[in-house]
C-alpha cells in the first residue's frame, strides 16, 4: 500500500485514539515495574525504563522516564533481531541482553524484550530496561572505577531467550544467580521486568484484537510518519550548515594526568541532523568508554531538546539523525574496554551536541551547564559493628541563556537524579554535613549569570571509612556563551584530623578516618551575554542573596559602591 | 436546624442548605477572587432570606476554601524569613536538584525561593545529631542577631528549620518562644510542629508555606466568623483539611498548611458519602470541570490519603486526599499539531473567553461545543438555563478548526473530540487505580462537577466498568461533603526506629503523647469524649528504602505490638505492589488520627418531592450522536427533578438537571435509588 492509500485508510480519530492508548500502555508498563521491583535503585531512584516497540524495532511509544534508557533500547532490540529472527519467534519467547558489546550501554542495564503475536505474526515488542543493584565483578554494585576490562565489570549476558514456550531458560537462571550478589533481590528485579513486559504485551493483543492487527500496523506506520515529518520541519527551522564543539573530560579514572577529548561536527540540512564524533580520543583505559548507543542516545536527547516539544516522542523523530563514531574511540570503543561509568561521557557528549548550536540559536541554546554528577561512596562499618554504604550524587550549575540566568545546583541533559538529604545520611551513616551551601562566586559572569555550584562539607565520625570521589569539571570548565564567561571549576579537599591536606584531582578512592573531613565544590554553569551589561538590579539581588561577593561585583560587573559604572 | 456548606472554588462557590426536615437547597454563584469571603455574605444576605432560613436556626456552617492555595498562585502571603541551622541556609533553595521538563533547554528554578531569598534566611548556631543529642547548644547571641537581622529585612513571619528537630524540638521551641517574646506581632511556625518528619528539604519546605499563608489566612477566617456573628449565626465556622476532615476555625487557623486541598477534598468526602448510601465502597471518582479532571480513589469506603501533594508545582509534605489531576475538561481546546495530527487538550479556553458557543469571543472547538453538535448538551438549558449557548458558534468552531483541516465531517469531528477526550480520561484513571495496586474493573464509577455524568457512560465503557453512581446534585458535591465529613484531628512525630530496635513501651509513650494532643484540639471544638474514635499508624518501610506506607497500628497488646505490625506491613506491601520480602522494616512516624461525628451536620439523606409513582413524563427528545454511527439517533430527554426513587431508563436517554447533565449510553439502564443516587448499569 503507498502512503497516500495508508492515510486514507485510518481516520484521524482513530489515530488518535490509538495514539493515546500505546502511551497509557507505556505508562502502565512503567507503573507495573515500578511497583513490583525491590531494590531501592529501581523504586526510589526510577532508575528504569518501559517501550513499545514495532516488528522492525521502532520505537512506537515510550513512558516518561530515563532519556538514556529509552535511546539505547533500540540498538539492543536490533541485537536481539539480529540474532533470532523476528519469522522464527514463537509466543512465550522473552529474550534478554546486557551485554554493551551486542547492543548494550553497561552491564548492570538489562532489557528484556516480549514478541507480541497478533493474527499469528510479530505485530511489536513490548520492552524494559532496569538498572540492576548488582551484576557481579570486581565490585558491589558492578560498578568500579578502577575496572581496565569488561570482565572485571561483571557478568556479560548476549542476546539469549530467557524464556522458551512460557518457561524460563533454567541453565541462564542457574548461571545469573551464582555471578551475582544478592541474587534474591536480583531475581526480584527481573520478575518485575518481566511482569511490566507482559502487561506491555497483553494490553497491546488487545488494542489488535479490538482494531485488527492490519489497521494497528498501518496506525504504526502512520504516528512514525508523522513524528519524522514534524521533526523535519522543526530542524529545517534551523540555519543549515556544520557546527563544531569541543569539550573535555578530567581523565578516564585510572590515567589520571590525561584528559579525554569530546569533538562533535554538528550537520544540519534538508530536515536531517548528522552528529560526526571524529576527533575525539582513542578509547582509553578506564571505564567512562562509551559504546555507540551512548552517544546515539545523545544525540536523540539533542534532537528531542532542540524541536518542538508537542511532537509524539516515537522512532520517527530519530529517523533524520545519522552518527559517525570511528572505530576505536571513545565512542566507540573496541572490546574487552571498560565501560561502566560512561554516564560522565553520555553527559559530556549531550553538552557539545546542543554547545554546538549555542552561536547558531543564541536564543533556544543556553551557555554550557556543568553537566556533572558527582558520585560520592561511603563504606565501612559504624560502632557497633554493622556495615554500611552509601553513595550520592550531587549536582552542579546549569548554564545561562537568553531568557534568564542559569539554575543553581540542578540535573542536566541525560541524568535526572535527586540528591541525599543531610539527615538521611546521618542516619545511614557515621558520616555529618557540616555545611550544604550554593557556592558564591562560581556561576559564569554574564548578562545572565550561570548557576552556582554547591559546597558540601562533610565531617567523618568512625575511622577506615572507604571513600570513592568521581568528579568531572576539575580541569575544564563550562565556557560561557555570546560573550559570556566560564563558570568556576570543580573543586574538593581532605582536611585530614592531624592537620595535612590532600586536593582531589577528579577521582580518588581513598581511606578516611575519625576527624577527618571532606570539602566538596561543584562546578557553575557558564554565562550568557556581556557582563558589563547585567542589569544593575541583578547584581544588587546576588550581592543581597551571596550569588556575588562584593569583591566579584566590582571586578566583574564593574560596581562600585555608588552602583554599576 | 438548618446546615450550610459553602465551597469556594476559583471559578464558581458552590452552596448547599440543608433543613431539619431533610429539605436541600442548592445554589451556584461566582467566585470573587479579590474578595473570596464576599461569596459568604451573599449567602447570608441574600440567599437566606430567598431560601427562608432564619440565621438563628443555622447550626452547622462548613466552609472549604481555596484561600491559602490562591495565596501561594498569586505569591499575596507574608513577607517571610526563614532561620535554619547555621551552614544550611541555602537547603530551601537547592532542593532535590532534579528537574520536571526532562527534554527542557532553558530552564528555571524548581525550589520555591520566592518564599525566603537568601536575604530573608538567616544561619543560627546550633547542632543535634540524629538520636536527639543536642551536639552545639543552641548560641542565643547568634539567634538574636538573626532574628534582629530578619526583622530589619521587614519581615512579617518566620519559619524555623533546625536540622533533627524532628528528633529533638527543643532548640526550634526555644527558637518560637524568643520570637514570640521579641516580636509579638510576627507569625511563627516551627517545623517539629507543622511536620516532624525527617528529610530537611521536604520539611522546610512544608513549614515555609504554612508560615507564608498564616496571616492571611487568619485574616479571612477572622473576617468570616465576624460576619456570621453580625449576621446572627450561631454555628461555629467549621473548615475542610487537605485529608478528608473538618476542623473548627478556630484550630484550622494554627495549621494552616492542612487546608491547601480543601476543595478537592470535600468533593471526595461527598463522593463517600453518596456511595455509601447505595452500598458501594469501592469507588474511582472523575470530578470534570472546565479545564481538568480530578480522578481519586475510595477503597474500602475510604478514601486514599497520600503522604504529599503538588502545590503550583512545588511538592509539599501534607497528608491529602489523593486526587490526581489530568489536563481534560470541558474546556480543553482540540486542535490540529504541525503532523496534521488531531489533538484535544490540555490547553483549555477556561471559563472567560470559555468554549466558542458561549459567545465571549472564544473561536476555537472545544470539548462542550463538540458537546452541543452532538446534541448532548441542551444550548437553551445550560446550567439551568442560566447561560444560553450558541449552537451555530459550537457548529462552526467544530467545522473551521477541526473538521475541514482534517476532512472529515461535523459529525465525524465532534464525535472524534469525545473519543480522543474519553480515551485520555479513561487512560489517566487506569494509571491512577494501577498505581495504587487496584483493578478499575472492581470499583464503581461516580462522575461529578458540571461535565462527569456527559461522560461517565463512555468512560465506564471504556475501562470495563459495570456500576456508576450518580450523586442527585453532582455539579455541587463539594458542597454536600462538607455536611457529612466528620471533624478529624491529626498528630504525628518522627520515629526513627528499626523494627528489632523499637520497644512497645517507647511506642506507646509516643502515641499516648499524639492522642492527649488530638485530645485537646477535640475539647477545644467541644466535642464529648465519648464520641471520639482514634486510630494509630506507623508509616513503615523496608530497611534502605526511602518511600514508606502507612499501616494501621494495633496497641490493645503491647507484647506482640511490633510483631503483629511487620505482619500487617508485609500484607500491605504485597496488596500494593504485588508481593513482599521478609527484609528488615523501620519506622519512619507514628500517627494518631481521632475522628468524631459532626453533631451539627445534618445527614444527606433526601427525600422525594412526592411526585406519584409510574411511568416517567419526558420532558421531550432530543436527536444525539452516538459514538458508532453518524446517523442521529433520537433520546428521551427527562428533568432530572422529575424523577423519583424507583423510576427506570434506558439509554439512549439525557437526563437535565440545572448543575449537570447525565447522558446514558445505549446498552445501559438508569435507576433512580431510595436516596435520590442515580445507579447506572451496563446491560449484560
Amino acid at each position: 500500500m503507498n502512503v497516500d492509500a495508508v492515510t486514507r485508510s485510518v481516520d484521524p480519530v482513530t489515530l488518535e485514539v490509538v495514539r493515546n492508548k500505546l502511551e497509557g500502555i507505556a505508562n502502565e508498563m512503567q507503573m507495573t515495574l515500578l511497583h513490583s521491583a525491590f531494590s531501592p535503585i529501581v523504586k526510589e531512584g526510577m532508575d528504569c525504563s518501559a517501550a513499545l516497540f514495532t516488528a522492525d524495532g521502532q520505537t512506537i511509544a515510550q513512558a516518561t522516564a530515563i532519556p538514556i534508557h529509552l535511546a539505547t533500547m533500540i540498538p539492543a532490540l536490533a541485537a536481539v533481531v539480529g540474532k533470532y529472527p523476528v519469522a522464527a519467534m514463537a509466543a512465550g519467547d522473552v529474550y534478554i541482553l546486557n551485554d554493551p558489546y551486542s547492543g548494550g550501554t553497561h552491564l548492570p542495564d538489562i532489557t528484556l524484550f516480549i514478541p507480541v503475536f497478533a493474527d499469528e505474526r510479530v505485530i511489536g515488542f513490548s520492552v524494559t530496561t532496569v538498572h540492576h543493584q548488582d551484576m557481579g565483578g570486581m565490585s558491589p554494585g558492578s560498578i568500579p572505577t578502577n575496572a581496565t576490562e569488561i570482565y572485571q565489570e561483571g557478568l556479560r549476558i548476549p542476546p539469549l531467550k530467557y524464556m522458551e514456550g512460557g518457561r524460563v531458560n533454567q541453565t541462564l537462571e542457574a548461571m545469573l544467580r551464582i555471578n551475582i550478589r544478592l541474587s534474591d533481590t536480583f531475581m526480584g528485579d527481573l520478575n518485575a521486568q518481566l511482569s511490566a513486559c507482559m502487561v506491555g504485551a497483553r494490553r497491546l493483543r488487545e488494542l489488535c484484537g479490538g482494531y485488527g492487527a492490519d489497521l494497528i500496523e498501518t496506525i504504526f506506520t502512520l504516528l512514525l510518519d508523522r513524528s519524522e515529518k514534524m521533526t523535519r520541519a522543526a530542524l529545517r527551522t534551523l540555519p543549515a550548515g556544520t557546527y563544531r564543539y569541543v569539550d573535555w573530560l578530567d581523565n578516564d579514572g585510572v590515567d589520571l594526568d590525561r584528559k579525554v577529548r569530546i569533538e562533535v561536527a554538528v550537520t544540519i540540512g534538508d530536515g536531517a541532523i548528522h552528529f560526526d564524533l571524529t576527533g575525539s580520543s582513542a578509547q582509553v583505559r578506564g571505564p567512562i568508554n562509551c559504546v555507540p548507543s551512548g552517544a546515539q542516545a545523545a544525540a536523540y536527547y539533542a534532537v528531542r531538546a532542540l524541536t518542538d516539544a508537542q511532537i509524539p516522542t516515537n522512532g520517527g523523530c530519530f529517523r533524520p539523525v545519522t552518527l559517525h563514531l570511528p572505530t576505536g574511540s571513545i565512542v566507540n570503543p573496541q572490546a574487552p574496554a571498560a565501560v561502566n561509568a560512561r554516564t560522565a561521557t553520555i553527559k559530556r557528549i549531550c553538552g557539545a551536541m546542543i554547545g554546538a548550536l549555542a552561536d547558531v540559536v543564541p536564543e533556544r541554546v543556553p551557555a554550557a551547564s556543568a553537566g556533572l554528577s558527582l558520585m560520592l561512596a561511603f563504606g565501612g562499618r559504624k560502632a557497633d559493628g554493622s556495615g554500611f554504604i552509601v553513595s550520592e550524587l550531587v549536582a552542579a550549575g546549569t548554564g545561562g541563556s537568553a531568557s534568564g540566568d542559569g539554575v543553581d545546583c540542578l540535573q542536566t541533559d541525560g541524568t535526572n537524579s535527586m540528591n541525599l538529604p543531610v539527615e538521611a545520611l546521618a542516619i545511614e551513616a557515621p558520616v555529618r554535613v557540616l555545611r550544604f551551601a550554593l557556592r558564591t562566586d562560581s556561576g559564569g559572569p554574564g548578562r545572565h549569570r550561570g548557576g552556582l555550584g554547591v559546597v558540601r562539607e562533610y565531617e567523618f565520625q568512625a575511622d577506615d571509612i572507604r571513600l570513592t570521589y568521581r568528579g568531572e569539571r576539575h580541569f575544564t570548565d563550562a565556557r560561557g556563551a555570546a560573550g559570556g564567561g566560564a563558570g568556576a571549576m570543580s573543586r574538593a579537599t581532605i582536611y585530614r584530623a592531624d592537620g595535612r591536606t590532600e586536593a582531589i584531582a577528579s577521582k580518588l578512592v581513598t581511606t578516611v578516618s575519625r576527624g577527618d573531613r571532606l570539602v566538596v565544590e561543584t562546578a557553575g554553569g557558564g554565562g550568557f551575554g556581556d557582563p558589563k551589561s547585567r542589569l544593575p538590579e541583578h547584581i544588587a539581588a546576588d550581592l543581597a542573596n551571596h550569588k556575588t561577593s562584593a569583591e566579584a561585583a566590582r571586578r566583574i560587573y564593574g560596581l562600585c559602591d555608588g552602583g554599576p559604572t | 436546624m438548618t446546615s450550610i456548606g459553602v465551597d469556594i472554588g476559583g471559578t464558581f462557590t458552590d452552596v448547599v442548605a440543608i433543613d431539619g426536615a431533610g429539605r436541600l437547597r442548592i445554589a451556584k454563584l461566582p467566585s470573587t477572587r479579590a474578595d473570596p469571603s464576599a461569596a459568604v455574605r451573599t449567602v447570608l444576605g441574600r440567599l437566606l432570606p430567598e431560601w427562608r432560613i432564619a440565621p438563628g436556626a443555622v447550626d452547622c456552617f462548613a466552609h472549604g476554601t481555596t484561600v491559602a492555595t490562591n495565596a501561594v498562585l498569586e505569591r499575596k502571603g507574608a513577607r517571610l524569613g526563614l532561620l535554619t541551622t547555621a551552614g544550611f541556609e541555602d537547603v530551601l533553595e537547592i532542593g532535590r536538584q532534579n528537574r520536571r521538563q526532562i527534554y527542557q533547554l532553558l530552564l528555571e528554578p524548581e525550589t520555591p525561593v520566592f518564599l525566603a531569598p537568601r536575604a530573608r534566611r538567616r544561619g543560627v548556631v546550633e547542632s543535634i545529631g540524629p538520636d536527639g543529642e543536642v551536639l552545639t547548644a543552641l548560641d542565643s547571641a547568634s539567634l538574636a542577631q538573626a532574628v534582629d537581622a530578619l526583622v530589619a529585612e521587614g519581615v512579617e513571619a518566620i519559619a524555623v528549620c533546625f536540622l533533627f528537630s524532628f528528633v529533638n524540638p527543643s532548640h526550634e521551641r526555644s527558637a518560637a518562644d524568643f520570637i514570640r517574646a521579641r516580636h509579638p506581632e510576627l507569625m511563627v511556625s516551627i517545623s517539629s510542629e507543622v511536620d516532624p518528619a525527617f528529610r530537611e528539604f521536604e520539611r522546610t519546605v512544608v513549614t515555609c508555606f504554612d508560615a507564608y499563608v498564616k496571616s492571611g489566612l487568619d485574616r479571612y477566617l477572622a473576617e468570616m466568623e465576624r460576619d456570621l456573628r453580625s449576621a446572627g449565626v450561631p454555628a461555629t465556622l467549621q473548615i475542610m483539611q487537605s485529608r478528608g476532615g473538618v476542623c473548627s476555625a478556630r484550630i484550622a487557623r494554627q495549621r494552616p498548611i492542612r487546608l491547601f486541598l480543601s476543595g478537592p477534598a470535600a468533593g471526595v468526602v461527598g463522593a463517600r458519602e453518596t456511595g455509601r448510601l447505595v452500598g458501594h465502597e469501592d469507588l474511582i471518582t472523575v470530578d470534570i470541570g472546565g479545564t481538568s479532571c480530578d480522578i481519586a480513589l475510595i477503597a474500602r469506603g475510604q478514601p486514599v490519603i497520600r503522604a504529599e501533594g503538588l502545590l503550583d508545582g512545588f511538592r509539599i509534605r501534607v497528608p491529602m486526599v489523593d486526587v490526581n489531576s489530568i489536563g481534560a475538561g470541558g474546556g480543553s481546546i482540540a486542535w490540529i499539531d504541525a503532523g496534521g495530527g488531531l489533538r484535544v487538550g490540555p490547553q483549555s479556553a477556561g471559563a472567560e473567553p470559555g468554549p466558542a458557543c458561549y459567545g465571549r469571543g472564544g473561536t476555537q472547538a472545544t470539548v462542550t461545543d463538540a458537546s452541543i453538535v452532538l446534541g448532548y448538551l441542551d444550548p437553551a438549558y445550560f446550567a439551568g438555563g442560566t447561560l444560553g449557548l450558541d449552537a451555530r458558534l459550537a457548529a462552526r468552531a467544530v467545522d473551521e478548526h477541526v473538521a475541514r483541516p482534517l476532512g472529515l465531517t461535523l459529525r465525524q469531528a465532534a464525535l472524534g473530540i469525545h473519543r480522543v477526550l474519553n480515551t485520555q480520561m479513561a487512560e489517566g484513571i487506569r494509571l491512577v487505580s494501577i498505581s495504587r495496586g487496584m483493578d478499575p474493573r472492581r470499583f464503581a464509577l461516580m462522575p461529578f462537577g458540571g461535565g462527569g455524568a456527559l461522560h461517565a457512560t463512555a468512560l465506564a465503557g471504556e475501562l470495563g466498568m459495570n456500576t456508576i453512581v450518580v450523586p442527585r446534585y453532582p455539579g455541587v458535591l463539594c458542597a454536600s461533603g462538607l455536611l457529612s465529613a466528620l471533624i478529624e484531628h491529626e498528630s504525628a512525630a518522627g520515629f526513627m526506629t528499626r523494627f528489632g530496635d523499637a520497644l512497645a513501651p517507647e511506642i506507646l509513650r509516643v502515641l499516648a503523647q499524639l492522642t492527649a494532643e488530638c485530645a485537646a484540639r477535640m475539647r477545644e471544638e467541644g466535642v464529648a469524649p465519648e464520641g471520639v474514635t482514634t486510630t494509630c499508624y506507623a508509616d513503615v518501610c523496608y530497611v534502605g528504602q526511602a518511600h514508606h506506607i502507612e499501616v494501621a497500628l494495633a496497641i490493645d497488646h503491647p507484647a506482640t505490638l511490633v510483631s503483629s505490625l511487620y505482619e500487617a506491613f508485609c500484607l500491605l506491601y504485597d496488596q500494593i505492589y504485588g508481593h513482599h520480602t521478609r527484609s528488615p522494616a523501620r519506622f519512619v512516624n507514628l500517627r494518631v488520627l481521632q475522628r468524631a461525628a459532626n453533631r451539627a451536620a445534618a445527614p444527606v439523606a433526601l427525600r422525594d418531592d412526592g411526585r406519584a409513582r409510574g411511568a416517567i413524563t419526558a420532558k421531550g427528545s432530543r436527536a444525539i450522536l452516538l459514538a458508532g454511527s453518524e446517523d442521529y439517533v433520537s433520546a428521551q430527554v427527562v428533568d432530572r427533578d422529575a424523577l423519583i426513587a424507583g423510576d427506570t431508563l434506558r439509554g439512549p436517554a439525557i437526563i437535565e438537571q440545572s448543575d449537570t447533565t447525565t447522558l446514558i449510553e445505549p446498552g445501559w439502564t438508569g435507576l433512580v435509588a431510595d436516596s435520590q443516587v442515580l445507579l447506572l448499569t451496563r446491560e449484560p
